[in-house]
């Protein structure tokens, strides 16, 4: 289905949390204030490495006003944090590896007096050797960041012997692509409110996509057992993996516990930008070989990714990089070997699409160029090479059955924009028209475009993992009652970032239960009053949510009708859930509402459901178990004077199960799609020896609405095979992958230039004509 | 409030919401300051604080501006309207329901700053052309929806504009 508000029909709903948002009315964490809070600021280091000689705090402490001046010295648990490993300082000791690495921390009556207090703060540093590029950091003579050594992790997968291979082939391929480091940009900055109890409890109001995650890593730095800890992590303003991993919560947690007041911390864009994550920079090197039909028999890959100076989760985005450079297509041999290297830049970590884009980015650049070396049509060239339903994943572990890859080929190959493309494509190698004229281009000119302008159709496909993979725990759950009040509560410890995670629960419960959208409290993001349910991360919350509500379903109705049954006298076969309460199928009344059988009850009725991530029978570790598919097939236009690149119509066919909330899901895609369109076009977080060059939005660009004014088609494919158990996929990740793939190939089909890099370079178009040429072109038309 | 602001300390009075506001602050506090703190009005939202987000926009006699780039003194005895004040009574304004009906936010934290931009657009200017719309909001940065449902929101609060008498 076309995903529209039109198509969905009743479906489309208004998402409870938009009034407040749409008034304003809805405070985020940053937002909260309470009276007496203190202000909270974090030194951090100016080198991106350094020894440090001494740090003196006296003269900060002893400014009037200031409450707390805190540095390794004061934490009283483990001075590190990182969700898979922790060897992130909270304060660095003696080094500093990054420019976003905190020496020490400051509460003070006001912001102003905070900040003049971090600068009566003397932190003698020697600056170290930099190591800025994960090359150099592999090279023999590199100072060590870490004492492991620089390599964080390397991962590879190998079948066949694709070396002796590449020997048979009748066309080989090999480039390097290069991605840069993108920033999230959400648009809400870290931050939050920490309020101390008289308990000695202490309440985190910051945002995060996994709660309880917060609460064991808060729990280890404060030395404080988890249950004194409660994290209220929602609403968000935008998150997309940047604040699953602790940023200001060490620092409001600690002045807080150490002042006895409640902290406020909100960074500005420049703390934000030099202290947060940014997407993997990634260097790629494929060298892809098929026979004469076409057919790859050998595919060998070389990823370096700079990871940064510590851990977070950056294995885990490599094992996922790894995973998708092979993605669902069937090589004969596969050869892939994958580092992630410590540096001095800033920390990558996890980004909407987990090291998925920058492989599909490179996966698609290949399929392209082995396309053309064969001489065939790119997307032919795919189907020619994807794997069938029944064949295993890109480990060559099994995986969950869905016919999704090959529905979504052929949606593209069905679109408008694709036959368009084919019927270019024919026109311009058509003789009558090249021999008439030796430089007509069916894409230049024409219409009302100008002749310095021409366009070009691209497409990519997609294969994305989504929940944690094989090796990693990945349980969830929740919960469902009946409250006193009346109110049906579901409970859930997922986090609403803007996805449209409260929407989709509601739609859920009223789609598969009956009830009404009044009849519902829905809880979530706060870890004393919800269940673990996992992090609201990986395409998985989704799906968690389905599968606990689909075992919860039969025990909560049982339960609810029994009760009315036992209430009204009547036999429980004739009940049914319904809004406002329970309903007599015979009469057809209502038969007691819910806040009536509430009131009835000794004790309230609970149910609770745990269930985990479904993974695959392997070894493998970061193998995924379910996938969902998408195809993007793009129309761009390239101003040959300016190099600009302006992206005209965007069509996505998804296929990821069943659609339970058309509104969240085209915004899923629509939303995920404008991110990639700024990897391929616009965003570049430069690092200059270690310091960020673009420290905002005024030389951060991230797309405006002139750069997504075109249309936008999403296709939703929702069939699954008959007894498929694990209902919708999750959509939060895929559209943020496929769209810079086909971008690349677009340019490849306007311009004749093979993209290996982004953000594409504007220079590079520029050069394909020079500017001189058009008057003589325009002669001979 | 910062130190070396507290040496000029002023009347300062305006109206907000349609409230007559006077408060006592330095001349060169900023205006996102005096809305989100000292009015304790958080719909107006914070996030790059140099003007190129518009998660700040609020009206200035009717005119949108980021209050991150304004000044005490340079908005004293004006109106001024907020998110919080683009409501009619208990009624939404038509552009926030059409935001809500079209979901045109996700986070929402660029949704007040956006609401308030197209409202000011749509006071100007009724029937925008596509241009127009574009150039209103390139000011307005949304990391979430992809402009799509703003958009879309847009167009239906042109539309139900024009169909009201
Ligand atoms: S905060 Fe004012 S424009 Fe960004
Ligand atoms: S809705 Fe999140 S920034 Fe616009």
């Amino acid at each position: 289905m076309l995903l529209n508000r039109r198509n969905s029909g009743e479906r489309w709903r208004v998402r409870p949390d938009g009034p407040g948002k749409v008034t304003g009315a809805l405070a985020y964490l940053t937002d909260m204030d309470v009276p007496g809070a203190l202000y909270a600021l974090v030194l951090r280091s100016p080198h991106p490495h350094a020894r440090i000689v001494s740090i003196h705090t006296e003269a900060a402490r002893s400014l009037p006003g200031v409450a707390a001046v805190l540095t390794h010295a004061d934490v009283p648990g483990l001075n590190r944090f990182g969700i898979a490993r922790q060897d992130q300082p909270v304060f660095c000791e003696d080094r500093t590896r990054y420019v976003g690495d905190a020496v020490a921390a400051v509460a003070a009556e006001t912001l102003a007096l905070a900040g003049s207090a971090l600068d009566l703060i003397e932190v003698e540093y020697e600056p170290l050797p930099i190591v800025g590029d994960p090359e150099q950091a592999l090279l023999p003579e590199a100072p060590l960041l870490h004492p492991e050594g620089n390599i964080l992790h390397s991962k590879s997968y190998r079948s066949g012997d694709a070396e002796a291979i590449f020997g048979q082939c009748a066309h080989v391929v090999e480039e390097t692509y290069v991605t840069t480091r993108q920033m999230h940009a959400y648009m809400e900055t870290e931050g939050g409110l920490f309020v101390p109890g008289p308990d000695g409890s202490l309440t985190v109001y910051a945002p995060t996509q996994h709660g309880f995650m917060d609460r064991l890593q808060l729990s280890r730095i404060l030395a404080m057992p988890e249950r004194r800890i409660r994290i209220v992590s929602s609403p968000i303003g935008g998150s997309f993996g940047g604040k699953d991993e602790l940023n200001v919560q060490p620092y409001g947690s600690l002045l807080a516990m150490v002042t006895g007041r409640p902290v406020k911390i909100h960074n500005s864009r420049r703390e934000s930008v030099r202290s947060g994550l940014k997407r993997h920079p990634m260097t790629i090197r494929m060298k892809t070989g098929t026979d004469e039909s076409g057919r790859i028999l050998a595919h060998r890959v070389r990823i370096v990714a700079d990871t940064g100076p510590y851990a977070t989760l950056g294995a885990e985005v490599l094992n996922f990089a790894t995973e998708h450079v092979v993605s669902a297509y069937r090589f004969g041999s596969v050869d892939v070997e994958s580092i992630s290297v410590f540096t001095n830049n800033g920390m990558s970590g996890e980004f909407r699409g987990f090291g998925g884009n920058q492989a599909i980015f490179a996966l698609e650049g290949q399929m392209d160029r082995l396309a053309e070396a064969v001489g065939m049509d790119p997307w032919e060239f795919r189907r020619l090479n994807m794997k069938a339903a029944d064949e295993p994943g890109p480990f060559g572990q099994t995986i969950a059955r869905t016919d999704g890859l090959a529905k979504v080929w052929a949606a593209a190959a069905d679109s408008a924009l694709w036959k368009e493309r084919v019927h270019l494509d024919i026109s311009e190698n058509s003789d009558i028209i090249s021999t008439s004229s030796a430089t007509f281009d069916p894409k230049r000119g024409g219409g009302d475009l100008p002749l310095w302008k021409r366009t070009g159709i691209g497409a990519a496909l997609v294969m994305h993992g989504a929940g944690l993979g094989y090796g990693i725990p990945d349980p969830s759950g929740g919960r469902l009652a009946l409250r006193k009040d009346g109110k049906i509560e579901a409970s859930f410890g997922f986090e609403e970032c803007g996805q449209g995670l409260i929407a989709t629960l509601e739609q859920m419960l009223v789609e598969r239960f009956g009830f009404a959208a009044e009849d519902l409290r829905i809880v979530i993001g706060d870890s004393d009053a919800v269940p673990d349910s996992g992090s609201s991360t990986a395409s998985r919350a989704t799906s968690m949510m389905w599968k606990s509500l689909s075992l919860l379903q039969t025990p909560f109705t049982e339960k609810l009708l029994t009760e009315a049954a036992n209430c009204c006298g009547l036999p429980v076969q004739r009940l049914r859930l319904g809004p406002g309460g329970i309903w007599d199928r015979e009469s057809g009344e209502r038969a007691i509402g819910y806040p009536a059988l509430a009131e009835r009850l000794a004790e309230p009725i609970v149910c609770e459901a745990s269930t985990s991530y479904p993974v695959p029978d392997t070894d493998i570790v970061g193998a995924h178990y379910l996938y969902s598919y998408a195809a993007v097939v793009v129309k761009v236009e390239i101003d040959d004077l300016t190099g600009r690149i302006r992206v005209l119509r965007q069509f996505h066919a998804v296929a990821a199960g069943p659609v339970m909330n058309p509104q969240g899901y085209l915004g899923q895609i629509e939303g995920g799609s404008s991110m990639a369109l700024g990897f391929a076009l616009l965003e570049e977080s430069t690092m200059a020896q270690g310091q960020y060059i673009a420290n905002n939005f005024d030389t951060y660009l991230i797309p405006t609405i002139a750069d997504l004014s075109g249309p936008v088609e999403v296709l939703a494919i929702e069939d699954l095979p008959d007894g498929d158990a694990y209902g919708p996929r999750g959509v939060g990740e895929i559209g943020s992958v496929g769209l810079a793939a086909a971008i690349a190939s677009a340019v490849r089909n306007a311009a004749g230039i093979f993209i290996h890099r982004l953000p594409i370079d504007p220079a590079l178009l520029q050069e394909v004509m020079p500017i001189g040429q058009w008057a003589v072109m325009s002669d001979e038309r | 409030m910062n130190d070396k602001e507290t040496a000029a300390i002023a009347d300062w009075s305006c109206t907000v919401n349609g409230r007559a506001v006077a408060l006592q602050l330095p001349q060169a506090r900023r205006l996102l300051d005096i809305i989100r703190e000292d009015l304790g009005l958080t719909g107006t939202k914070r996030s790059c604080e140099i003007g190129r987000c518009g998660a700040c926009m609020v009206l200035v006699d009717g005119a949108p501006v980021n209050a991150c780039l304004m000044m005490a003194y340079q908005c004293a005895g004006r109106t001024l309207v907020t998110i919080e004040g683009i409501a009619n009574e208990d009624d939404l304004h038509p552009v926030q329901r059409a935001f809500l009906e079209e979901g045109g936010y996700q986070c929402g934290y660029c949704t007040p700053g956006m609401i308030v931009s197209v409202k000011a657009l749509l006071d100007a200017k009724p029937n925008p052309s596509f241009e127009e719309v574009e150039e209103a909001l390139s000011g307005n940065l949304c990391r979430c929806t992809g402009y799509g449902g703003i958009l879309r929101a847009v167009h239906r609060a042109i539309e139900e504009g024009q169909s009201r008498p």
